[in-house]
């Protein structure tokens, strides 16, 4: 007997060994944050990174004085926004490939397909110029429509939608719904799941855009939280670290709450195309 | 799946919503200030800057003062970042509804600004109302007119020069740069602090920053680009491989190599660095806008020394540009607001707040009557280094060479500069460097002036 | 890592499998109907707009502005055919470029799945508690770019930094992190890697679950290592998912924009300007729209290649 669990439990410690060495390593990062950003800034700037003067005072500062609220708020509506208009567009082509039939549909969706191929970064300079004639520039909406619908929502919502029984498409029939009524009390519902997993990819995608907020919003009323952080840090001419990393813990702490709660969402969506 | 998901919502969703809710309605209690949020009654002014840190506060400040001095108008600052990126933000926006009506931009964009027309020169104002400009230093004056008509007005206005902690230099018992140094003396009291404190302190650094290189042309009296550095004509050719740029880069290799040099890169994290570095007594001397005065005075147990900007041995110092910004008046806004805008650039120019706009910056005060207020004179008393910038201005006779390089793309070559010397403080050799900017350099300023038709 | 969607890519080879009794096997059977076509357009009008106006026209316009000049405001002024693109292609600068983001793209693709597959590895043992280690190495995926850039901006700073701290406490010489090429070069691509891997942890656990028990019971029986194991069991059965994830690693790797602008600003000596940043930067800091726009055309070719081998690679598993 000793002789199997022993081998087996040395490979035990090892692996727990490596598993605990890896994940301070992976944590490193978060941790070293969040301790700087309990340490006054002149801590900091000495190099006194084991001071033990820890408060708060890092955070209360950053609440009231600057605008980091305000950015998360801003965020937080543009990225809801995007969600709630991708669930809805997305779906709709999504079911008009799957249960319409039309002239021209393959070619359609060739062209969608086609969407994924063209880098948005490549496209900033004449987009900039549509929404400053469409009069956007530093709104909501400009961080908004230009990402309405995508591609790949529409693609993945094809793919699911194209699973559903074939036996409800035709009880709709026989009960006589129309195209809007099957779409809305059938298919959506039926396809919880899927819709859910694009809801919180296009509600993260929403919140990391960086680059086209940085060109099109110009104050602090509609800066988005990634640029917000940014301008802190243009703005904040000291070495005032602790403050900055306050300022990052209170933006990474609710996204990781967020998604360690919804992480299955997004495995699923990943790993099954949100197929069940 | 489905009993996971009604699951997930029945444990999540409130709470999730109530986060959601209480962030929204606390983001938007916070006091939000657009165009839309003036005072009734009251025009709004919006305002451009990109001033960060103790000039923010006091620019602000400034801004506040204006609001409560009259009931017509309400100026709203919105900061833009960096000069280099509220350039073509300014362009790019104008005509739309997130225009600026007033806007700081900096020295080397003033003849893209002109070229743009897109802006109402202040000449139109100062002659409506017979104002008054001769209080207000004419070598800034110039830099931002042309042709003898007012096109923006100075705001903010520097001198770069030399900073060193003259507590260190004593206690190591170093013999600090002189008031007007040349290159071998820095290198002297760099290389023996460096000795002296047994490595634990750094001689000098020199920003990664095209503005030092131009005004080390400046101080030897050379020209970058022909045309009397874009003074006297457009502009079409430009020469950075010339004998002075050699000799400074070669006066801080020498540094590099005798290992007193330490360099912080560039960009605003290098002027950070630096100066951090300098505060806490890890570094005895650098070369910086005289902006950092303010910062530098501030909370700083040791004694400031400031001399003038370096020169090349056995040259003498022809004196350097200056630096800084001028505040400009767009022309794509109502004509009471364009008042307002310029109401309030008349507020920035009083002796009383240009003189505190120094105290609080390091910023040169440019109304000449600043000069005899109770708070300068304070502060004078206090920190005498803090009169060198200004006795550097005075002392420079203004010619082509050190009235600032007219030419438009010059954040490109100022970007190419950097580039050439990021590759000498990484080891490259300076000839090739130059060459390849000046290649660079003169194949942008030949499509410019293509593009432009001229 | 997570992209907006607008610019993701599509779903994992693993997606579909064939049942019967589903909508996509009873295609034929719909008969053509002539009121479909007005539900269609209602249906797919929304998104055809959007994708119109944001996706295609700016294709073309992009296209339009590299043919030209363009001066101090941005408009067209001459009309210069392709010499942008030739001025682009001969140029030391632009090659370098060029040559840098191959070099980032490759090595963060690399890096980050070869990490992954450890990690995943190792977290796929059925040991108790396994589930919170899981948790741990998949939380890099909430961090955005610019909470990243603070992280680590801090650990490389070079007078207060962690780093710089640390050697000095263990007597190891300071590298200048930010201020020298080569290595500035290599704290972006940790970074990024470190932004990565959560999310590339994630699928590959997924897929590593996903391979039949019986396999490994089976080499266990004939006394297989476990390293044997995992090169002739674990991979060749995860391949796709592992092509997948390198391929929109590769592709959001070539889009890098926001770390590189909040860490290094594409230098030290344009050691970190890559084509994205510099898009960026030749347009809305030097105006050179014409110039920034060439750039967006090759930058375009680049991906829509890539995302031309990924669609040939899932083909056979999508149905069309």
């Amino acid at each position: 007997m000793d002789i199997v669990t022993k081998p087996k439990l040395s490979r035990r410690i090892w692996d727990y060994t490596l598993l605990t060495v890896l994940a301070l390593i992976i944590l490193a990062p978060f941790l070293i944050g969040l301790w700087t950003s309990f340490l006054p800034t002149m801590q900091i700037a000495q190099g006194n990174f084991l001071s033990t003067k820890v408060s708060l005072q890092n955070y209360i500062d950053a609440f009231t004085q600057t605008p980091i609220l305000r950015y998360l708020g801003n965020s937080l509506v543009i990225s809801t926004a995007t969600m709630i208009a991708q669930l809805i567009f997305c779906s709709m082509s999504a079911y008009a490939f799957v249960f319409l039939k039309f002239k021209g549909r393959k070619f359609l969706f060739g062209m969608f397909l086609a969407t994924m191929m063209l880098p948005f970064e490549a496209e900033i300079i004449p987009n900039f110029q549509t929404v400053k004639a469409l009069g956007l520039l530093n709104s909501y909406s400009v961080m908004v429509i230009p990402f309405l619908t995508s591609a790949f929502g529409v693609f993945m919502l094809r793919q699911s939608f194209m699973q559903m029984p074939i036996e409800l498409k035709e009880a709709a029939d026989i009960e006589g719904l129309g195209h809007f009524q099957f779409y809305w009390k059938m298919v959506l519902p039926y396809n919880r799941i899927p819709l859910m997993t694009l809801g919180a990819y296009s509600f993260l995608g929403a919140w990391n855009q960086y680059l086209w907020p940085m060109l099109t919003t110009f104050s602090n009323d509609f800066r988005p939280v990634q640029n917000g952080l940014r301008q802190l840090q243009s703005e904040e001419t000291f070495n005032d670290w602790g403050m900055i990393q306050a300022t990052a813990a209170i933006v990474v702490i609710p996204t990781l709450i967020v998604l360690f709660i919804g992480q299955h969402y997004f495995k699923s969506g990943v790993n099954e195309g949100a197929v069940k | 799946m489905m009993k996971k998901f009604t699951a997930f919502l029945k444990t999540y969703a409130l709470p999730i919503f109530a986060i959601f809710a209480l962030v929204l309605g606390l983001a938007f209690v916070h006091g939000s200030r657009d165009a839309s949020s003036a005072k009734a009654g009251r025009i709004p002014v919006v305002f451009w800057h990109e001033m960060g840190g103790p000039a923010e506060v006091q620019l602000d400040k400034m801004v506040d003062d204006f609001n409560k001095s009259q009931n017509k108008y309400e100026v709203i600052p919105q900061y833009q970042g960096v000069y280099d990126e509220a350039v073509q933000k300014i362009i790019q926006s104008h005509g739309t509804s997130a225009s600026p009506a007033v806007f700081q931009s900096f020295d080397i964009s003033t003849a893209q600004m002109m070229h743009s027309k897109y802006t109402t020169p202040v000449q139109k104002f100062i002659d409506e109302d017979n104002y008054d400009t001769s209080n207000i230093s004419s070598v800034a004056r110039s830099f931002y007119s042309n042709k003898g008509k007012q096109l923006a007005m100075p705001f903010n206005t520097s001198q770069p020069v030399l900073y060193y902690n003259a507590s260190l230099f004593k206690k190591y018992g170093v013999t600090p740069p002189s008031k007007s140094p040349s290159y071998s003396e820095v290198t002297r009291a760099a290389e023996q602090l460096y000795k002296k404190s047994h490595h634990k302190v750094k001689g000098m650094t020199m920003e990664i920053y095209g503005w030092l290189l131009e005004e080390a042309l400046a101080n030897a009296h050379t020209s970058l680009i022909n045309n009397g550095d874009g003074h006297t004509g457009n502009p079409t050719k430009i020469n950075l491989n010339n004998p002075t740029t050699k000799k400074f880069l070669t006066w801080i290799r020498t540094n590099i190599k005798s290992g007193d040099f330490v360099n912080y890169g560039s960009g605003a994290s290098a002027e950070t660095n630096e100066i951090a570095a300098f505060l806490a007594g890890k570094l005895g001397i650098f070369v910086q806008s005289s902006a950092y005065i303010g910062q530098l005075t501030t909370g700083n147990k040791n004694k400031l020394g400031i001399s003038y900007f370096p020169h090349p041995d056995g040259v003498k110092a022809n004196g350097v540009g200056i630096g800084g910004a001028a505040l400009w008046i767009s022309n794509d806004k109502p004509a009471k607001t364009q008042r307002g805008a310029w109401e309030f650039i008349k507020f920035t120019q009083t002796a009383k707040n240009q003189a505190a706009w120094q105290k609080a910056t390091g910023y040169l005060a440019l109304n000449k009557n600043s000069q005899k207020t109770k708070t300068l004179q304070d502060l004078y008393k206090k920190i005498p280094a803090a009169k060198v910038p200004g006795e550097q201005l005075a002392s420079a006779k203004p010619n082509n060479t050190n009235s600032g390089i007219l030419m438009e793309g010059m954040q490109l070559t100022r970007e190419l500069e950097q580039t050439a010397m990021e590759t000498v403080y990484n080891g490259g050799n300076i000839n090739s460097a130059l060459n390849t900017a000046d290649k660079a350099m003169n194949a942008n300023l030949k499509t410019t002036n293509k593009a432009d038709g001229r | 890592m997570l992209k907006s969607p607008a610019q993701s890519t599509p779903t994992s080879p693993l997606s579909v499998e064939k049942t019967k009794n589903k909508i996509a096997d009873q295609e034929a059977k719909f008969t053509l109907n002539a009121k479909d076509k007005y539900f269609a357009w209602a249906f797919l009008g929304p998104s055809l707009l959007i994708l119109g106006v944001f996706i295609f026209y700016p294709m073309v316009k992009t296209l339009y502005l590299s043919l030209f000049l363009t001066n101090t405001v941005g408009k067209t002024t001459v009309f210069v055919g392709l010499s942008n693109y030739i001025n682009l292609l001969t140029s030391a600068d632009y090659l370098s470029s060029l040559g840098v983001t191959l070099f980032y793209v490759f090595a963060v693709t690399i890096i980050t799945i070869a990490l992954g597959l450890v990690l995943a590895n190792l977290a796929s043992k059925r040991l108790p508690g396994i589930g919170l280690f899981r948790t741990l190495f998949s939380a890099t995926m909430g961090v955005s770019v610019s909470v990243a850039a603070i992280f680590w901006l801090f650990i490389f700073n070079p007078s207060t930094g962690f780093l710089s701290l640390a050697s000095t406490f263990l007597h190891l010489p300071q590298i200048p992190w930010l201020t020298d090429p080569t290595a500035a070069m290599w704290a972006v691509i940790i970074t990024t890697v470190w932004m990565n891997l959560g999310f590339t942890f994630l699928i590959l656990l997924g897929a590593m679950s996903s391979v039949p028990t019986t396999l490994y019971e089976a080499a266990n029986i004939e006394g297989a290592s476990s390293r044997f194991q995992f090169f002739h069991i674990t991979i060749p059965s995860i391949s796709p998912t592992l092509f997948f994830v390198s391929i929109i690693t590769l592709i959001e790797s070539f889009k890098s924009f926001g770390l590189i602008d909040l860490m290094t600003k594409g230098g030290p000596t344009n050691a970190t300007n890559m084509l994205v940043y510099r898009i960026y930067k030749d347009a809305f800091y030097s105006g050179n729209f014409a110039q920034a726009s060439a750039e967006s055309i090759i930058l375009t070719i680049i991906i829509a290649l890539f995302t031309l081998l990924q669609f040939k690679v899932l083909e056979k598993r999508v149905n069309y």
